[in-house]
């Protein structure tokens, strides 16, 4: 197969997360929080899942199915060429229960669906068995860079020209017991909050549907030096200006300090955040993606997610940096779709 | 106790729009009728020796044993051990 | 199909129930030796089902990757850090070049070993909090790269059976895309409580030796291991001067989209994964010299691809033999442990024999029993087959015969 230059276009995302779900209100009026530790707001899963099908699901497997049958519906492909997605703790739910019962109550009588729905590819699968899908299916599970690692498979597909679509998504939930677990292990930080995400981005190439912005590239570094970070994000933009970063700053100043490379690297771009309206955790950074993809859909920068707290016109791209505990970082870049003003 | 074996089904499958009277004690409960599948007949062999005492070794023949309310209540009633 | 870039193979690594590296391995394929024992250093309730354990305790191997007592690490990292110090050897690849080279890892439990065992501590005190760190996939991976030096990029999948697999299958699609070079793929999976009561719960495990394609067959016995294989263009090879121990010269990745732990009774996962690496590669069935099978021991799966390579092969279906009645079901780790099983047969010319088979399936393929059943191995295929309906499919193909 020849590989394929076609521009990949992000035909829709959605999300479910401690925002309001399936849904962009939150660029106008998000919700604050101060809680250590908040869950996802769930939208009313009967109008995606059977009650039959339902059962058997937690949290993340009904946030997985409901983000990817969504964003299907609205981008139009009902049989995506690839599903890919990440998990960083995959089903915490189902993991908890199982080893909790294994470690208090011995190994006897335990639960078949509760281990069954554990593996972090139980939401890859069953979105692929909900829509009959055979085609290319694949999961990440690399902690905050799960996502990233998950669109990066799908860029190479279109590379090699292997699929014209994709759905990629991220989905990670918590428990109290498992937010302890985050905070103990430096997984989320002071002044972070601990919270649930789950993101489905619907791509294709070439395609003439209406599309929220293009996908330009995807990289993912290794515990990278200043040059080699300076050098990546020089050969992403390829001499072309953003119109903002999105980073990953949270408000905790050891991660925050990851990004004070940019000043340096783009004098004068303007910084954007989400952590502070839909707090940590390991698919972050596809709600990061989820609200470029937007921001570059309305030609606009609200207010919240700048950094200045400055809202601007969005017309010429936006670089996205996530720098995942200190050592990798991933480097995404989305333009709007052409002929856009 | 078919009152009971049911609610605990109902729990343990978590058939949460099903209600006792909704399940006739006669109708299959695989395939059709109630619509459960091998992994539900898993999570009913782990009930039957949690909550009756009867280890069932041979998941073959849990499909036998769970073929209606009527077959399983049967069956709990000449093998539990609790 | 003619590739843009080959993908060749130019270094292996393995450790698992039959050996703790690449001869020990070959060693045990051509004796014919299982390496499924009673369970011995897992400490578990259920000692009752066979187990493939890498003889080895965490303390043994952490001697011999020189690592401090009391450093937080997990039995899957031990295991990776192992393999990938032999293949990168094999490789002749040296630490300062590894800054240009990829890294794919494929694990399920990770850290799961320590996590299981100290999880009351995670919950009620602040005596094991470095563990907590250690229990994801991805950590796991790090904890093996960085054993070895720093890689260009590391990232972890991880869909059960097939993760290994898809981790070989992502490095090709670097190198192919023109991302890198060099990629270091494989996997990793240690034996834990915690799956091995999944799969008890799931009632697949056989308490006696499993036996794959077997009429009697009963399930499967869990095993544990590492392996990984330096994915490398043709142009880096020839810079480094440096011989392919194989060609990685196909693979397909398909989903069987049946159900999460059974597979479809026509093993279409199966079908379309094999049917895309054998298209990917440019070859047609008959081309196929020996088929590395999935082959669990379990009813489902034995049945679902022999349907599956039926449908492909016809009648005339190529040797085919399971190793997992000599290795145990190495889970997350098998893609990769299997690959390197296949380039041992490869590079020396035989087949593995499917240990324990006695009484022909019906409808099924009947399996290889004779390590040297026809002529020269030229291509082989190697079936990964995941929980969820992940099939991977890797066809490798001898080095010689790459022009």
């Amino acid at each position: 197969m020849s590989s394929s230059s076609e521009s990949i276009k992000i035909l829709s995302a959605k999300q479910i997360s401690i925002q309001k779900p399936l849904s962009e209100e939150w660029m106008d009026a998000p919700e604050r929080y101060t809680d250590d530790f908040v869950r996802a707001v769930d939208p009313d899963f009967k109008q995606f899942i059977s009650a039959g099908d339902a059962r058997r699901m937690g949290r993340l497997l009904k946030r997985a199915l409901a983000t990817s049958l969504s964003a299907l519906q609205e981008g139009g492909v009902m049989n995506p060429d690839a599903i890919i997605t990440g998990t960083g703790f995959g089903s915490v739910e189902n993991t908890e229960l199982f080893l909790d019962a294994m470690v208090r109550e011995g190994e006897h009588m335990l639960k078949p669906t509760q281990f069954m729905q554990s593996t972090h590819n139980t939401a890859s699968s069953l979105i692929g068995i909900h829509t009959h899908c055979h085609g290319y299916n694949s999961t990440y599970s690399q902690k905050g860079l799960s996502f990233d690692s998950a669109l990066y498979d799908a860029w190479l597909q279109f590379r090699l020209g292997k699929i014209g679509t994709a759905l990629v998504g991220s989905h990670d939930e918590m428990s109290p017991v498992f937010a302890g677990f985050m905070r103990k292990a430096g997984h989320v930080r002071e002044g972070e909050i601990c919270s649930e995400a789950a993101v489905s981005v619907l791509l294709a190439s070439g395609a003439d549907a209406p599309a929220l912005c293009t996908l330009e590239g995807v990289k993912l570094l290794n515990r990278p030096d200043e040059t080699e970070l300076k050098a990546a994000i020089a050969d992403m933009l390829g001499g072309s200006m953003p119109d903002a970063v999105m980073t990953g700053m949270s408000g905790n100043a050891d991660n925050d300090s990851r990004y004070s490379i940019l000043g340096d690297i783009l004098p004068g771009v303007a910084l954007l955040r989400y952590k502070h309206l839909f707090g940590v955790n390991f698919s972050s950074s596809a709600i990061g993606f989820y609200a470029a993809a937007y921001c570059l859909a309305k030609g606009v920068i609200p207010a919240v997610l700048a950094v200045d707290g400055k809202a601007r016109e969005c017309s010429k791209g936006i670089l996205l940096v996530n720098a995942v505990e200190g050592r990798h970082y991933s480097i995404i870049y989305l333009k709007p779709v052409c002929g856009k003003v | 106790m078919i009152l009971k074996l049911k609610q605990e089904i109902i729990e343990v499958l978590n058939l949460e729009d099903i209600k006792p009277e909704d399940i006739d004690n006669d109708a299959p409960l695989f395939g059709e009728g109630l619509g459960l599948d091998s992994i539900d007949a898993l999570e009913l062999i782990v009930l039957m020796e949690k909550n009756y005492g009867i280890k069932l070794q041979d998941p073959a023949k849990g499909k036998e044993i769970f073929k209606s309310i009527n077959v399983m209540a049967d069956y709990i009633q000449k093998n539990r051990t609790r | 199909m003619a590739q843009e870039r080959s993908v060749l193979i130019t270094g292996c690594g393995i450790i698992s129930a039959i050996g703790l590296d690449c001869s020990q391995v070959l060693e045990s394929l051509l004796a014919n030796r299982t390496g499924i024992a009673p369970l011995k250093y897992l400490r578990t309730e259920h000692t009752e089902f066979p187990v493939g354990e890498v003889k080895l305790t965490d303390e043994e191997m952490e001697r011999i990757m020189g690592i401090e007592p009391g450093t937080p690490v997990t039995r899957t990292a031990l295991m990776g850090m192992i393999a990938l110090k032999e293949a990168l050897a094999d490789a002749k690849l040296d630490k300062n070049v590894l800054r240009q080279v990829g890294f794919v890892s494929g694990t399920t439990v990770g850290g799961m070993d320590k996590s299981e065992r100290y999880y009351l501590d995670f919950i009620e005190n602040d005596t094991r909090n470095e563990y907590i760190g250690t229990h994801d996939c991805g950590s796991c991976s790090e904890m093996i790269a960085d054993s070895a030096g720093r890689f260009k990029s590391v990232t972890t999948i991880s869909t059960a059976c097939s993760s290994a697999a898809n981790a070989i299958e992502l490095g090709a699609d670097m190198i192919r895309a023109g991302e890198a070079d060099i990629v270091v793929a494989g996997g990793s999976e240690c034996i834990t409580k915690f799956h091995l009561n999944g799969f008890n719960s799931l009632m697949i495990l056989d308490h006696n030796q499993c036996r794959p394609f077997d009429a009697e067959r009963a399930g499967l016995n869990l095993g544990e291991g590492a392996a990984f294989v330096v994915l490398e263009s043709r142009e880096s090879a020839l810079r480094r001067c440096v011989a392919p121990v194989a060609l990685l010269s196909g693979y397909g990745n398909a989903c069987d989209a049946f159900h999460q732990t059974a597979s479809s009774p026509d093993g279409e996962g199966a079908y379309l994964a094999m049917s895309k690496a054998l298209a990917d590669a440019g070859l047609q069935p008959s081309d196929i010299d020996y088929i590395n099978a999935h082959g669990t021991g379990t009813p489902n799966n034995d049945l679902s691809e022999s349907q599956a390579m039926k449908r492909i092969f016809g009648s005339i279906v190529p040797p085919v033999s399971s190793t997992k009645s000599l290795t145990g079901h190495t889970t997350s780790a098998s893609g990769a442990i299997e690959t390197v099983i296949c380039i041992l047969a490869l590079k020396n010319g035989f087949v593995p024999v499917n240990y324990g088979w006695e009484h022909p399936m019906e409808d099924g393929i009947v399996p290889n029993m004779d390590l040297h059943p026809n002529g020269a191995l030229k291509n082989v295929l190697c079936n990964s087959f995941g929980f969820g309906g992940n099939d991977s499919s890797l066809v490798l193909t001898l080095a010689d015969s790459v022009k």
